[in-house]
């Protein structure tokens, strides 16, 4: 873990993003401290993406953001001009996507792709780029010589961390990872992971990692939110989520990974399937799908089925939106 | 997003039963997917008002379109003759009417022919493959490198009988190559699609994948070919009786044109039995082109999406496009 | 008595240009057999052959050389329409993309009933029925109104339950399961594990489950084979193999999942490029000697079951 988190990079507040009718984030909130890792985690199509680009303020229509704000270092993004978000993008925040390592042009060396970006940020000569394109790769682990390489001529781990040395490139506060290894081998993905861990140890930048793969997210972050159907379901420093799950979503996940160790039992999964946005279900989100929604307990039926839970906290830290917790 | 799901158009076309409300009215759904289209909305309005002005056509023609009056020759546009008359009398804008018949019913029926011949040929053998898919490779080469108009006229030239039904054989005759080679590709990137394999895998024969797994699956591409097709018949017909090598005796487009020409009426300042005959043949041939490019937009979203994708990536990177 | 015999089939592609043209061995001399009643894990990453053996199995590619034994006879020999049938009729394949497995334009009716009629499993007049009770088995309820939907109508976990029902329409013997829940949400996998570990129990049915996630090998299978670069690198009791590997590959694998630190020397292109004598592992691979890279190392029974392709932690007598 890093040291005090004191300054708040970046704040969401109650971030509403429609695509078309369909409501993809449903008011949410979130702030990102200065050198934290905090987790998105969550089942495609709950939303994590749509942050992700809300953040980057890379939304393209039919996706719009209705309501709510998000601050970087204090100053509201949406409503900015196309020209201050430029600078903001990338030098500020950067991101890297699932199939980033298909963004690269296929027939632009490495180098030239480096010295593109580079330049259009900051006055550099090609030169200066290049020698810091090799700088760069040495950083994720890569031999500097492949700046002269083609896309097609690198593995899809070795374009993935090029793809990290130009989200380094001017040096960010925060980095954005959207399922950074979902495409690849589990070795390519643990070594890319440290590879960014050492580099935040290092650079001291702040990471949101979206994955659908909690397992990871405990072992990574600091702190971890779950999404749900748009929402913020449950957020706690990753240990207690670990230790004490609340939410019986973030349960089912949990129970969702079969152990490597120990002794082999039947686990149960999360029965169903993810509702749905453009009719969610009405109250909470996840009744249909939930083991404690049961008819017998009227009151609480009642509850789950009509009503709202809203994102409470229950210790430091710990929030959840569940009716369960508040009875 | 892994998912490449049907365009919604395959979907409709495969599976006609559903309808879509468009206002009151219930349209089936393919229909009311091109209707959400602009081009191919526009496209599909001068169509369907060429083929209905074909159908009504005999209510509408003032004679018959070969009648001729020696009274009333080379008259201007007026508003007893509308399109004004030909150098025989006859009545240009009852040629016209009447011609588009024969036009429309010759496209069509030639892009039909072309297309089954091509659609069963291409896609078969993309499916089978080795030498089955040599020989149709070999065939439709072949017939490409032939130059088509050429051996049009030649063939034609050497035609005894040049009724409708020997255009059509012989324009389709020149023109299942194009569509064979287009539907071939396609096919060839669906056929190693896990759903074909798993056809395979439990045992379908043959025949059943190629008509019934894969085909089903092309519709908007057979469709899209069959449009293509349809109005190179249209300009090739036209062009054939242009140069006098229809059936002269008929009423069409390309034969009014040909009169025309060989009674060499515009040099004298006689526009209209040149312009209004090739008028109508250019509305149409671009009510199709507009169609097609409508079915294009409709089914191919990945390409569209592709392309978001593309400018998504450079907005990232900061480059100059952002 | 095993179900289903495989022995030492390769499978090679050629890859390249005209003037540059190589082989890939994508398979090299894998041998195993599948059990009724139990679940062969088949773990790699990917571009290790994997994907492949389980494609050969299902006749969707004809091997280069070695056999499949199934009921007496060698599969892969076998060329007769009726016996291809017969064949295809008792080992069914489930792919790892149900986006991509079912005929977009199709019903799930139509996926299910098509197995039931080509290979006459029941009388035309109880097609229906057992549309129904083969949904029902699966966990897609109420399987009429589930059998008018179109793919694109259902999720990914139901999507895959379509091609399971479809697999077991035919009365498989055998099951060859494609990575069948790396495309799921992780909240449905264990669904489908758990109806395959069902399936299982209640049908003796023999299944290969091909997979790059070990931690789900161990949930469901009873033994594993370990793939690297087209060979079986190990082989054993899915619990002794991951609760102590022999080959150094099995080890790096179950590190990188373990969360440890991990240090790996890999060079780009795949050792199964035309390969050379000795070991494919040796680039990466920390406890080579100079044996390794010129003899290749042969799978060797170094602890009862439990068999390792390795010069070092399996050496031959």
């Amino acid at each position: 873990m890093s040291a005090v988190a004191t300054k708040t990079l970046l704040e969401v507040k109650g971030l509403e993003v429609e695509y078309g009718r369909v409501r993809a984030v449903d008011g949410i909130n979130l702030s990102i401290a200065a050198g934290e890792i905090l987790g998105l985690a969550g089942e495609s199509g709950c939303g994590k993406s749509t942050v992700a680009n809300a953040i980057m303020q890379i939304l393209r229509p039919p996706a719009r953001i209705v309501g709510g704000s998000i601050l970087f270092e204090g100053e509201d993004l949406v409503g900015k001009s196309t020209e201050q978000l430029r600078k903001y993008r990338w030098r500020n925040v950067s991101m890297v996507f699932q199939s980033a390592m298909n963004a690269l042009n296929p027939v632009m060396r490495v180098g030239d792709q480096f010295v593109d970006m580079m330049q259009a940020h900051e006055h550099v000569s090609k030169r200066r780029a290049i020698v810091r394109a090799g700088e760069l790769l040495e950083l994720v682990g890569m031999d500097k010589g492949r700046v002269r390489a083609y896309p097609h001529e690198l593995s899809g781990g070795m374009r993935q961390r090029v793809i990290i040395a130009m989200a380094l490139a001017l040096s960010p506060e925060l980095i954005i990872l959207d399922e950074p290894t979902t495409a690849l081998d589990v070795v390519v993905q643990r070594e890319i992971l440290q590879q960014v861990e050492a580099l935040k140890r290092d650079f001291d930048f702040a990471v949101v990692f979206i994955t659908h793969d909690l397992s990871l997210l405990l072992e990574f972050a600091d702190r971890i939110a779950i999404m749900y159907a748009g929402e913020i379901v449950e957020s706690a420093p990753a240990a207690q989520l670990a230790e004490s799950p609340l939410h019986p979503y973030t349960q089912g996940l949990l129970r969702s990974f079969p152990p490597l160790t120990g002794p082999r039992v039947r686990l149960t999964g999360i029965p169903g399937a993810p509702p749905d946005l453009r009719e969610p279900p009405s109250g909470c989100r996840f009744h249909p799908r939930c083991p404690y929604c049961l008819p017998e307990n009227a009151a609480l039926y009642l509850r789950q089925t009509s009503e709202r839970p809203r994102l409470r906290m229950i210790e430091p830290e710990h929030n959840v939106a569940c009716h369960l917790v508040d009875a | 997003m892994a998912q490449l799901d049907p365009t919604a158009l395959d979907l409709q076309l495969a599976v006609p039963k559903r309808g879509i409300r468009v206002g009151r009215i219930r349209v089936p759904g393919w229909l009311a997917l091109l209707l959400r289209n602009r081009k191919s909305r526009a496209g599909l309005f001068i169509v369907a008002f060429m083929v209905f002005i074909a159908i009504i056509s005999p209510l509408i023609s003032v004679a018959h379109p070969n009648d001729f009056n020696l009274l009333a020759t080379r008259q201007a546009p007026s508003w007893h003759h509308l399109f004004g008359t030909t150098d025989q009398g006859s009545d240009v804008f009852s040629q016209v009417v009447v011609g588009a018949r024969r036009s429309l019913l010759l496209g069509a029926l030639a892009g039909a022919l072309a297309t089954l011949v091509a659609a069963v040929l291409g896609i078969t053998a993309a499916y089978v493959g080795g030498i089955v898919d040599e020989i149709v490779n070999l065939l439709t080469n072949v017939f490409l490198t032939i130059p088509a108009i050429p051996l049009l006229v030649v063939v034609s030239g050497y035609l005894r009988t040049r009724g409708m039904w020997t255009m059509i054989a012989v324009i389709a005759l020149v023109l299942w190559a194009f569509e064979a080679r287009i539907l071939r590709a396609q096919a060839l990137t669906l056929k190693n699609r896990d759903f074909i394999l798993a056809a395979k895998a439990s045992g379908e024969p043959t025949w059943r994948i190629v008509f019934g797994e894969l085909m089903p699956n092309m519709i908007s591409r057979i469709a899209a070919a069959f449009v293509l097709v349809f109005y190179i018949s249209l300009l090739v017909d036209s062009g054939l009786e242009f140069l006098g090598l229809g059936d002269m005796s008929a009423t069409s487009w390309g034969v009014t044109i040909y009169w025309a020409q060989v009674n060499s009426t515009v040099l004298q300042g006689e526009w209209w039995p040149f312009m209004f005959p090739s008028l109508a043949l250019g509305l149409t041939v671009l009510g199709l082109v507009l169609v097609l490019a409508g079915i294009d937009e409709v089914s191919n979203p990945q390409l569209r999406a592709d392309r978001k994708r593309g400018r998504l990536a450079a907005l990232l990177l900061g480059r100059a496009a952002a | 008595m095993s179900a289903l015999e495989v022995r030492d089939l390769s499978k090679n592609f050629a890859i390249g240009g005209a003037l540059r043209r190589q082989q890939l061995h994508a398979v090299e001399d894998v041998s195993f057999s599948l059990q009724p009643g139990r679940i062969t894990a088949l773990v790699g990453e990917s571009g290790s052959g994997k994907s492949t053996v389980a494609r050969l199995l299902a006749r969707l590619y004809d091997p280069s050389s070695g056999s499949v034994l199934y009921d007496g006879g060698d599969i892969a020999r076998v060329r007769s329409r009726k016996e291809v049938l017969r064949y295809r009729s008792q080992v069914q394949l489930i792919f790892q993309d149900p986006f991509g497995s079912l005929n977009p334009v199709k019903t799930v009716r139509h996926h299910i009933e098509r197995p039931l009629r080509i290979h006459r499993i029941v009388p035309s007049s109880e097609v229906e029925e057992r549309v129904h009770e083969l949904l029902t088995t699966v966990g897609l309820v109420p399987p009429d109104e589930v059998a008018r939907k179109y793919p694109h109508e259902l999720s990914g976990g139901q999507r895959q339950r379509v091609a399971i029902a479809r697999a077991l329409a035919v009365e498989p013997k055998v099951v060859l399961a494609d990575e069948p829940t790396s495309m799921l949400d992780v909240s449905i996998r264990i669904g489908i594990l758990n109806l395959m570990l069902k399936l299982k129990e209640e049908r003796e049915i023999a299944f290969l489950y091909v997979t790059h996630d070990l931690a789900s090998a161990r949930y469901i299978a009873d033994d594993i084979l370990v793939m690297y670069a087209g060979q079986i690198v190990e082989r054993g009791p899915v619990e002794q193999v991951l609760a102590e590997p022999l080959h150094p590959y099995t080890r790096l694998l179950l590190a990188a999942v373990h969360g440890e630190r991990i240090e790996d020397r890999r060079t780009g292109a795949s050792a199964a490029v035309d390969p050379v004598e000795g070991c494919r592992f040796v680039s990466r691979c920390p406890l080579a000697v100079s044996v390794c890279s010129v003899m290749t190392p042969q799978l060797v029974e170094a602890r009862p079951g439990q068999a390792a392709r390795c010069h070092v932690t399996a050496p031959a007598n």
